[in-house]
Protein backbone atom coordinates (compact mmCIF):
# COMPACT_ATOMS: atom_id res chain seq x y z
CA UNK A 1 0.00 0.00 0.00
CA UNK A 2 2.87 2.62 0.75
CA UNK A 3 4.44 1.69 -2.43
CA UNK A 4 0.42 2.46 -4.30
CA UNK A 5 0.49 5.79 -2.01
CA UNK A 6 4.24 6.32 -3.68
CA UNK A 7 3.09 6.15 -6.97
CA UNK A 8 -0.02 8.40 -6.32
CA UNK A 9 1.62 11.08 -5.11
CA UNK A 10 4.48 10.80 -8.19
CA UNK A 11 1.33 10.36 -10.12
CA UNK A 12 -0.13 14.04 -9.10
CA UNK A 13 3.43 15.45 -8.94
CA UNK A 14 3.58 14.54 -12.75
CA UNK A 15 0.09 15.79 -13.32
CA UNK A 16 1.26 19.03 -11.99
CA UNK A 17 4.70 19.20 -14.19
CA UNK A 18 1.80 18.57 -17.27
CA UNK A 19 -0.84 21.86 -16.04
CA UNK A 20 2.59 23.76 -15.76
CA UNK A 21 4.42 22.73 -18.93
CA UNK A 22 2.06 22.43 -21.92
CA UNK A 23 5.12 21.46 -24.24
CA UNK A 24 4.96 18.26 -22.69
CA UNK A 25 1.46 17.94 -23.46
CA UNK A 26 2.43 18.23 -26.56
CA UNK A 27 5.66 16.31 -26.89
CA UNK A 28 3.93 13.51 -26.08
CA UNK A 29 0.52 13.50 -27.98
CA UNK A 30 1.84 11.12 -30.77
CA UNK A 31 2.17 8.71 -27.59
CA UNK A 32 -1.10 8.96 -26.00
CA UNK A 33 -3.01 5.95 -24.87
CA UNK A 34 0.17 3.89 -25.05
CA UNK A 35 2.02 2.27 -21.97
CA UNK A 36 5.47 2.19 -21.37
CA UNK A 37 6.11 -0.34 -18.33
CA UNK A 38 9.44 0.15 -16.98
CA UNK A 39 10.65 -3.10 -14.43
CA UNK A 40 12.99 -2.01 -11.85
CA UNK A 41 14.97 -5.07 -11.08
CA UNK A 42 16.52 -4.06 -7.97
CA UNK A 43 13.20 -4.37 -6.39
CA UNK A 44 11.58 -7.02 -9.05
CA UNK A 45 8.88 -4.71 -10.43
CA UNK A 46 7.32 -2.63 -12.75
CA UNK A 47 5.74 0.60 -12.93
CA UNK A 48 3.71 1.33 -15.94
CA UNK A 49 2.89 5.22 -16.65
CA UNK A 50 0.34 5.93 -19.53
CA UNK A 51 -0.63 9.77 -20.98
CA UNK A 52 -3.90 9.73 -21.66
CA UNK A 53 -4.09 12.91 -23.34
CA UNK A 54 -5.04 14.26 -20.43
CA UNK A 55 -3.17 13.23 -17.51
CA UNK A 56 -0.72 10.79 -16.59
CA UNK A 57 -1.61 7.31 -14.83
CA UNK A 58 1.15 5.69 -12.88
CA UNK A 59 0.63 2.69 -11.60
CA UNK A 60 2.73 -0.32 -9.57
CA UNK A 61 2.65 -4.06 -9.46
CA UNK A 62 1.98 -3.74 -12.89
CA UNK A 63 1.51 -6.80 -15.15
CA UNK A 64 -0.72 -6.27 -17.98
CA UNK A 65 0.78 -5.77 -21.67
CA UNK A 66 2.70 -2.87 -22.30
CA UNK A 67 3.11 -0.93 -25.57
CA UNK A 68 7.18 -0.93 -24.05
CA UNK A 69 8.80 -2.84 -21.28
CA UNK A 70 12.13 -1.53 -20.46
CA UNK A 71 14.04 -3.50 -17.86
CA UNK A 72 17.01 -1.93 -15.91
CA UNK A 73 18.78 -1.13 -12.45
CA UNK A 74 17.68 1.71 -10.39
CA UNK A 75 21.58 3.18 -11.35
CA UNK A 76 20.68 3.08 -15.26
CA UNK A 77 17.45 4.87 -15.11
CA UNK A 78 18.95 8.44 -14.89
CA UNK A 79 20.98 7.58 -18.20
CA UNK A 80 17.78 7.22 -19.87
CA UNK A 81 17.39 11.19 -19.97
CA UNK A 82 18.93 11.09 -23.34
CA UNK A 83 17.35 8.68 -25.44
CA UNK A 84 20.13 8.45 -27.69
CA UNK A 85 22.13 5.80 -25.45
CA UNK A 86 19.13 3.13 -25.62
CA UNK A 87 20.87 1.20 -27.88
CA UNK A 88 24.18 1.44 -26.13
CA UNK A 89 22.43 0.33 -22.95
CA UNK A 90 21.03 -2.18 -24.49
CA UNK A 91 23.94 -3.64 -26.20
CA UNK A 92 26.16 -3.42 -22.70
CA UNK A 93 23.04 -5.21 -21.54
CA UNK A 94 22.24 -2.46 -19.11
CA UNK A 95 18.71 -2.03 -21.01
CA UNK A 96 16.83 -4.76 -21.98
CA UNK A 97 13.85 -3.58 -24.25
CA UNK A 98 10.77 -5.68 -25.78
CA UNK A 99 7.92 -3.32 -28.04
CA UNK A 100 8.05 0.20 -29.33
CA UNK A 101 11.19 1.81 -28.93
CA UNK A 102 9.89 5.23 -30.21
CA UNK A 103 8.06 4.82 -27.01
CA UNK A 104 10.68 5.08 -24.85
CA UNK A 105 12.32 7.27 -26.49
CA UNK A 106 9.71 9.72 -26.96
CA UNK A 107 9.34 9.50 -22.92
CA UNK A 108 13.03 9.96 -22.72
CA UNK A 109 12.84 12.65 -25.32
CA UNK A 110 9.88 14.62 -23.58
CA UNK A 111 11.56 14.76 -20.25
CA UNK A 112 14.87 15.43 -21.75
CA UNK A 113 13.78 18.54 -23.43
CA UNK A 114 11.83 19.82 -19.82
CA UNK A 115 12.77 23.56 -18.92
CA UNK A 116 10.61 24.55 -15.96
CA UNK A 117 11.10 27.89 -15.11
CA UNK A 118 10.53 27.27 -11.06
CA UNK A 119 11.02 31.10 -10.66
CA UNK A 120 7.87 31.94 -12.91
CA UNK A 121 5.79 29.06 -11.36
CA UNK A 122 6.93 30.14 -7.89
CA UNK A 123 6.10 34.32 -8.49
CA UNK A 124 2.38 33.31 -8.87
CA UNK A 125 2.50 32.78 -4.92
CA UNK A 126 5.19 34.48 -3.64
CA UNK A 127 5.86 37.09 -6.07
CA UNK A 128 8.27 37.91 -8.46
CA UNK A 129 11.05 39.85 -6.48
CA UNK A 130 10.79 37.10 -3.45
CA UNK A 131 10.70 34.04 -6.31
CA UNK A 132 13.62 35.45 -7.20
CA UNK A 133 15.72 35.46 -4.75
CA UNK A 134 14.76 32.13 -3.39
CA UNK A 135 15.78 30.76 -7.09
CA UNK A 136 19.34 32.27 -7.09
CA UNK A 137 19.43 31.65 -3.20
CA UNK A 138 18.61 27.63 -4.40
CA UNK A 139 21.47 27.82 -7.30
CA UNK A 140 23.81 29.06 -5.11
CA UNK A 141 23.40 26.42 -3.09
CA UNK A 142 23.07 23.79 -5.20
CA UNK A 143 26.86 24.95 -6.83
CA UNK A 144 28.09 25.81 -3.41
CA UNK A 145 27.02 21.72 -2.62
CA UNK A 146 28.43 20.99 -5.80
CA UNK A 147 31.71 22.17 -5.01
CA UNK A 148 31.66 21.02 -1.50
CA UNK A 149 31.35 17.40 -2.37
CA UNK A 150 34.24 17.67 -5.65
CA UNK A 151 36.37 18.85 -3.22
CA UNK A 152 35.17 15.89 -0.29
CA UNK A 153 35.54 13.44 -3.37
CA UNK A 154 38.88 14.77 -4.05
CA UNK A 155 40.35 15.02 -0.70
CA UNK A 156 39.14 11.37 0.48
CA UNK A 157 40.76 10.02 -2.93
CA UNK A 158 43.88 11.83 -1.99
CA UNK A 159 44.21 10.46 1.80
CA UNK A 160 43.08 7.23 0.40
CA UNK A 161 46.17 6.96 -2.11
CA UNK A 162 48.17 8.40 0.45
CA UNK A 163 47.27 5.91 2.85
CA UNK A 164 48.01 3.07 0.16
CA UNK A 165 51.39 4.16 0.40
CA UNK A 166 51.93 3.02 3.74
CA UNK A 167 49.81 0.53 3.93
CA UNK A 168 50.95 -3.09 4.33
CA UNK A 169 50.62 -5.44 1.42
CA UNK A 170 48.34 -8.85 2.52
CA UNK A 171 51.80 -10.49 1.57
CA UNK A 172 53.59 -8.99 4.04
CA UNK A 173 50.92 -9.11 6.35
CA UNK A 174 51.28 -13.08 6.02
CA UNK A 175 55.35 -13.00 6.49
CA UNK A 176 54.61 -10.96 9.36
CA UNK A 177 52.47 -13.59 11.06
CA UNK A 178 55.17 -16.01 9.79
CA UNK A 179 58.17 -14.43 11.63
CA UNK A 180 55.47 -13.49 15.03
CA UNK A 181 54.68 -17.04 15.01
CA UNK A 182 58.28 -18.37 14.74
CA UNK A 183 59.53 -16.09 17.48
CA UNK A 184 56.34 -17.29 19.32
CA UNK A 185 58.00 -20.92 18.98
CA UNK A 186 61.45 -19.87 19.96
CA UNK A 187 60.52 -18.29 23.10
CA UNK A 188 58.26 -21.12 23.89
CA UNK A 189 61.61 -23.56 23.06
CA UNK A 190 63.88 -21.02 25.50
CA UNK A 191 61.22 -20.86 28.40
CA UNK A 192 61.14 -24.87 28.21
CA UNK A 193 65.43 -25.18 28.11
CA UNK A 194 65.47 -22.45 30.60
CA UNK A 195 63.14 -24.69 33.18
CA UNK A 196 65.04 -28.04 32.47
CA UNK A 197 68.16 -25.47 33.51
CA UNK A 198 66.67 -24.31 36.68
CA UNK A 199 65.52 -28.44 37.21
CA UNK A 200 69.20 -29.22 36.82
CA UNK B 1 -40.02 -23.53 5.81
CA UNK B 2 -37.87 -23.82 3.03
CA UNK B 3 -39.92 -21.73 0.89
CA UNK B 4 -39.81 -18.94 3.81
CA UNK B 5 -35.88 -19.48 3.95
CA UNK B 6 -35.97 -19.20 0.42
CA UNK B 7 -37.98 -15.72 0.03
CA UNK B 8 -35.71 -14.23 2.17
CA UNK B 9 -32.31 -12.59 2.53
CA UNK B 10 -29.89 -10.97 4.84
CA UNK B 11 -29.77 -7.15 5.17
CA UNK B 12 -27.55 -6.25 7.38
CA UNK B 13 -27.63 -8.31 10.26
CA UNK B 14 -31.37 -8.92 10.01
CA UNK B 15 -33.14 -11.07 7.56
CA UNK B 16 -35.87 -9.21 5.08
CA UNK B 17 -38.20 -10.34 2.24
CA UNK B 18 -36.01 -10.65 -0.95
CA UNK B 19 -38.31 -7.89 -2.83
CA UNK B 20 -38.02 -6.09 0.14
CA UNK B 21 -33.88 -5.83 0.06
CA UNK B 22 -33.16 -3.70 -2.94
CA UNK B 23 -35.70 -0.99 -2.07
CA UNK B 24 -34.43 -0.53 1.68
CA UNK B 25 -30.85 -0.70 0.32
CA UNK B 26 -31.98 1.81 -1.91
CA UNK B 27 -32.95 3.79 1.19
CA UNK B 28 -29.75 3.65 2.57
CA UNK B 29 -28.47 5.01 -0.31
CA UNK B 30 -30.35 7.90 -1.52
CA UNK B 31 -29.50 8.69 2.20
CA UNK B 32 -25.80 8.89 2.26
CA UNK B 33 -25.37 9.85 -1.52
CA UNK B 34 -24.91 13.56 -1.07
CA UNK B 35 -22.16 12.75 1.31
CA UNK B 36 -20.93 10.08 0.24
CA UNK B 37 -17.50 10.90 -0.97
CA UNK B 38 -16.91 12.59 2.02
CA UNK B 39 -17.61 10.04 4.53
CA UNK B 40 -15.63 7.41 2.06
CA UNK B 41 -12.52 9.39 2.86
CA UNK B 42 -13.59 10.01 6.17
CA UNK B 43 -14.07 6.28 6.98
CA UNK B 44 -11.45 4.91 5.64
CA UNK B 45 -8.69 7.68 6.16
CA UNK B 46 -8.83 8.17 2.42
CA UNK B 47 -7.53 4.53 2.29
CA UNK B 48 -9.97 3.40 -0.39
CA UNK B 49 -8.48 5.36 -3.19
CA UNK B 50 -5.35 3.30 -2.79
CA UNK B 51 -8.07 0.19 -3.25
CA UNK B 52 -9.34 1.28 -6.22
CA UNK B 53 -5.87 2.32 -7.75
CA UNK B 54 -4.86 -0.81 -7.07
CA UNK B 55 -8.39 -2.55 -9.24
CA UNK B 56 -7.84 0.24 -12.08
CA UNK B 57 -3.99 -1.12 -12.24
CA UNK B 58 -5.60 -4.82 -12.55
CA UNK B 59 -8.40 -4.17 -14.79
CA UNK B 60 -6.21 -3.93 -18.29
CA UNK B 61 -8.29 -1.23 -19.45
CA UNK B 62 -7.12 0.09 -23.03
CA UNK B 63 -7.91 2.59 -25.55
CA UNK B 64 -11.09 1.61 -27.15
CA UNK B 65 -12.86 -0.41 -24.83
CA UNK B 66 -16.11 -1.00 -23.18
CA UNK B 67 -15.98 -1.01 -19.39
CA UNK B 68 -18.96 -1.78 -17.11
CA UNK B 69 -18.14 0.73 -14.12
CA UNK B 70 -21.18 -1.52 -12.24
CA UNK B 71 -22.43 -0.05 -8.42
CA UNK B 72 -20.11 2.91 -9.94
CA UNK B 73 -21.64 5.00 -7.39
CA UNK B 74 -19.93 8.52 -7.56
CA UNK B 75 -18.28 7.53 -10.64
CA UNK B 76 -14.00 7.51 -8.91
CA UNK B 77 -13.35 4.26 -11.66
CA UNK B 78 -15.44 5.55 -14.20
CA UNK B 79 -13.19 9.27 -13.94
CA UNK B 80 -9.96 7.12 -14.58
CA UNK B 81 -11.39 4.67 -16.85
CA UNK B 82 -13.07 7.39 -19.20
CA UNK B 83 -9.61 8.77 -19.93
CA UNK B 84 -7.88 4.99 -20.51
CA UNK B 85 -10.57 4.07 -22.96
CA UNK B 86 -10.17 7.59 -24.75
CA UNK B 87 -12.34 8.30 -27.86
CA UNK B 88 -13.08 5.58 -29.75
CA UNK B 89 -14.00 3.49 -25.96
CA UNK B 90 -17.24 4.07 -23.76
CA UNK B 91 -17.80 3.68 -20.02
CA UNK B 92 -21.18 3.01 -18.32
CA UNK B 93 -21.47 4.13 -14.65
CA UNK B 94 -24.37 1.67 -13.74
CA UNK B 95 -26.08 1.84 -10.47
CA UNK B 96 -29.52 0.50 -8.95
CA UNK B 97 -29.63 4.18 -7.38
CA UNK B 98 -30.40 7.14 -9.15
CA UNK B 99 -29.43 9.42 -6.31
CA UNK B 100 -25.83 8.10 -6.38
CA UNK B 101 -26.11 8.32 -10.05
CA UNK B 102 -26.88 12.30 -10.18
CA UNK B 103 -24.42 12.97 -7.39
CA UNK B 104 -21.72 10.71 -10.13
CA UNK B 105 -22.95 12.58 -13.03
CA UNK B 106 -22.66 15.76 -11.56
CA UNK B 107 -19.02 14.89 -10.35
CA UNK B 108 -17.73 13.50 -13.63
CA UNK B 109 -19.24 16.35 -15.94
CA UNK B 110 -17.32 18.98 -13.44
CA UNK B 111 -14.37 17.04 -14.37
CA UNK B 112 -15.19 17.39 -17.32
CA UNK B 113 -15.36 13.75 -18.20
CA UNK B 114 -18.53 13.82 -20.45
CA UNK B 115 -17.64 12.55 -24.28
CA UNK B 116 -17.46 8.78 -23.38
CA UNK B 117 -19.49 7.96 -20.43
CA UNK B 118 -23.01 6.73 -20.41
CA UNK B 119 -24.64 6.52 -17.10
CA UNK B 120 -27.64 3.81 -16.86
CA UNK B 121 -29.55 2.55 -13.81
CA UNK B 122 -29.46 -1.02 -13.89
CA UNK B 123 -29.78 -3.88 -11.36
CA UNK B 124 -26.86 -6.00 -11.27
CA UNK B 125 -29.09 -9.19 -11.14
CA UNK B 126 -30.20 -8.81 -14.88
CA UNK B 127 -27.83 -6.87 -16.76
CA UNK B 128 -29.54 -4.55 -19.54
CA UNK B 129 -27.11 -5.61 -22.40
CA UNK B 130 -27.05 -8.49 -25.02
CA UNK B 131 -24.05 -11.34 -24.49
CA UNK B 132 -20.44 -10.36 -25.18
CA UNK B 133 -20.76 -7.02 -25.34
CA UNK B 134 -18.39 -5.62 -22.87
CA UNK B 135 -14.67 -5.52 -22.25
CA UNK B 136 -13.85 -5.22 -18.45
CA UNK B 137 -16.80 -4.87 -15.61
CA UNK B 138 -15.82 -3.84 -11.55
CA UNK B 139 -17.64 -3.66 -8.99
CA UNK B 140 -16.32 -1.76 -5.97
CA UNK B 141 -18.03 -2.26 -2.50
CA UNK B 142 -21.68 -3.00 -4.36
CA UNK B 143 -21.43 -6.59 -4.50
CA UNK B 144 -22.83 -6.82 -0.96
CA UNK B 145 -25.52 -4.90 -1.69
CA UNK B 146 -27.18 -7.10 -4.37
CA UNK B 147 -29.61 -9.76 -3.11
CA UNK B 148 -28.91 -12.71 -5.54
CA UNK B 149 -25.21 -12.34 -6.01
CA UNK B 150 -24.87 -15.51 -7.79
CA UNK B 151 -27.44 -14.41 -10.15
CA UNK B 152 -25.39 -10.86 -10.44
CA UNK B 153 -22.22 -12.70 -11.37
CA UNK B 154 -24.06 -15.01 -13.91
CA UNK B 155 -24.97 -11.64 -15.53
CA UNK B 156 -21.76 -10.29 -15.86
CA UNK B 157 -20.33 -13.65 -16.64
CA UNK B 158 -23.19 -13.16 -19.60
CA UNK B 159 -22.21 -9.98 -21.19
CA UNK B 160 -18.65 -10.15 -20.77
CA UNK B 161 -17.16 -10.67 -24.00
CA UNK B 162 -14.67 -13.67 -24.50
CA UNK B 163 -11.21 -12.46 -23.05
CA UNK B 164 -12.81 -10.08 -20.56
CA UNK B 165 -12.47 -9.72 -17.33
CA UNK B 166 -14.48 -9.17 -13.89
CA UNK B 167 -12.72 -7.26 -11.01
CA UNK B 168 -14.73 -7.19 -7.68
CA UNK B 169 -13.46 -4.78 -4.76
CA UNK B 170 -15.06 -5.69 -1.80
CA UNK B 171 -14.83 -5.56 1.94
CA UNK B 172 -13.50 -9.04 3.23
CA UNK B 173 -12.25 -10.94 5.88
CA UNK B 174 -9.17 -10.29 7.81
CA UNK B 175 -7.23 -13.50 9.51
CA UNK B 176 -5.09 -11.17 11.45
CA UNK B 177 -7.01 -11.26 15.11
CA UNK B 178 -5.31 -7.94 16.56
CA UNK B 179 -6.89 -6.34 13.50
CA UNK B 180 -10.12 -7.75 13.43
CA UNK B 181 -10.91 -6.93 16.55
CA UNK B 182 -9.94 -3.46 16.27
CA UNK B 183 -11.95 -3.02 13.32
CA UNK B 184 -14.68 -4.39 14.72
CA UNK B 185 -14.30 -1.84 17.47
CA UNK B 186 -14.07 0.96 14.78
CA UNK B 187 -16.83 -0.52 12.12
CA UNK B 188 -19.44 -1.00 15.42
CA UNK B 189 -18.25 2.30 17.26
CA UNK B 190 -16.80 4.95 15.57
CA UNK B 191 -18.34 4.48 12.14
CA UNK B 192 -21.92 5.14 13.81
CA UNK B 193 -21.49 8.32 15.29
CA UNK B 194 -19.35 9.24 12.13
CA UNK B 195 -21.88 8.95 10.16
CA UNK B 196 -24.30 10.46 13.06
CA UNK B 197 -22.21 13.53 12.85
CA UNK B 198 -21.38 14.30 9.36
CA UNK B 199 -24.41 12.76 7.06
CA UNK B 200 -27.16 12.90 10.28
CA UNK B 201 -27.49 9.12 9.70
CA UNK B 202 -26.01 6.55 11.87
CA UNK B 203 -28.42 3.58 11.09
CA UNK B 204 -26.84 3.49 7.40
CA UNK B 205 -23.70 3.20 8.39
CA UNK B 206 -24.29 0.58 11.00
CA UNK B 207 -26.18 -1.57 8.09
CA UNK B 208 -22.67 -0.80 6.07
CA UNK B 209 -20.51 -2.50 9.01
CA UNK B 210 -22.89 -5.11 9.51
CA UNK B 211 -23.38 -6.08 5.97
CA UNK B 212 -19.48 -6.15 5.14
CA UNK B 213 -19.83 -8.70 8.49
CA UNK B 214 -22.54 -10.77 6.24
CA UNK B 215 -20.54 -10.74 2.73
CA UNK B 216 -18.68 -14.30 1.68
CA UNK B 217 -15.23 -14.04 2.94
CA UNK B 218 -12.32 -14.29 -0.04
CA UNK B 219 -11.85 -17.98 -0.75
CA UNK B 220 -16.51 -18.47 -0.71
CA UNK B 221 -16.51 -15.33 -3.64
CA UNK B 222 -13.65 -16.74 -5.46
CA UNK B 223 -15.71 -20.33 -5.33
CA UNK B 224 -19.35 -18.19 -6.15
CA UNK B 225 -17.65 -16.51 -9.28
CA UNK B 226 -16.11 -19.85 -10.28
CA UNK B 227 -19.48 -21.79 -10.12
CA UNK B 228 -20.81 -18.47 -12.17
CA UNK B 229 -17.85 -19.57 -15.19
CA UNK B 230 -15.35 -17.35 -14.30
CA UNK B 231 -11.65 -18.52 -15.21
CA UNK B 232 -8.16 -18.32 -13.71
CA UNK B 233 -10.56 -16.87 -10.68
CA UNK B 234 -7.70 -15.23 -7.63
CA UNK B 235 -7.91 -12.88 -5.30
CA UNK B 236 -5.52 -10.32 -3.50
CA UNK B 237 -5.64 -8.81 0.44
CA UNK B 238 -5.32 -5.53 0.53
CA UNK B 239 -5.03 -3.92 4.31
CA UNK B 240 -4.73 -6.73 5.93
CA UNK B 241 -7.45 -8.84 3.84
CA UNK B 242 -10.11 -5.95 5.12
CA UNK B 243 -10.43 -5.61 1.70
CA UNK B 244 -10.38 -8.15 -1.16
CA UNK B 245 -9.88 -7.70 -4.64
CA UNK B 246 -10.91 -10.49 -6.63
CA UNK B 247 -10.71 -11.09 -10.72
CA UNK B 248 -11.61 -13.45 -13.15
CA UNK B 249 -11.94 -14.05 -16.66
CA UNK B 250 -13.89 -15.07 -19.25
CA UNK B 251 -12.73 -17.52 -22.19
Amino acid sequence: MLTTLACAAIENALNLLLDKEPNLKLALDQVKHQTLAVEIRDWHTTYALTFTGRQFMLFNNYQERAECKISAHLETLPELKDPSVMTQLIRQDKLDLEGDLHLAQAYSGAFAKLDIDWAEHLSAFIGDAPAQLIFEKGQQTKACLSRSATTFSDTFTQLMQDELKVAIHPLELQQFKQHTRAIKQHAAQLEQRIEQLLNL
Amino acid sequence: MKESQHNTTDFGYKTVDREAKASMVADVFHSVAAKYDIMNDLMSFGIHRLWKRQAIACAGVRKGHRVLDLAGGTGDLTAKFSQLVGDTGQVILGDINDSMLKVGRDKLRDLGLVSNIEYVQMNAEALPFPDNSVDVITIAFGLRNVTDKDAALRSMYRILKPGGRLLVLEFSKTDNEALSKLYDFYSFNILPNMGKLVANDSESYRYLAESIRMHPDQETLKGMMENAGFEQATYQNMTGGIVALHRGFKY
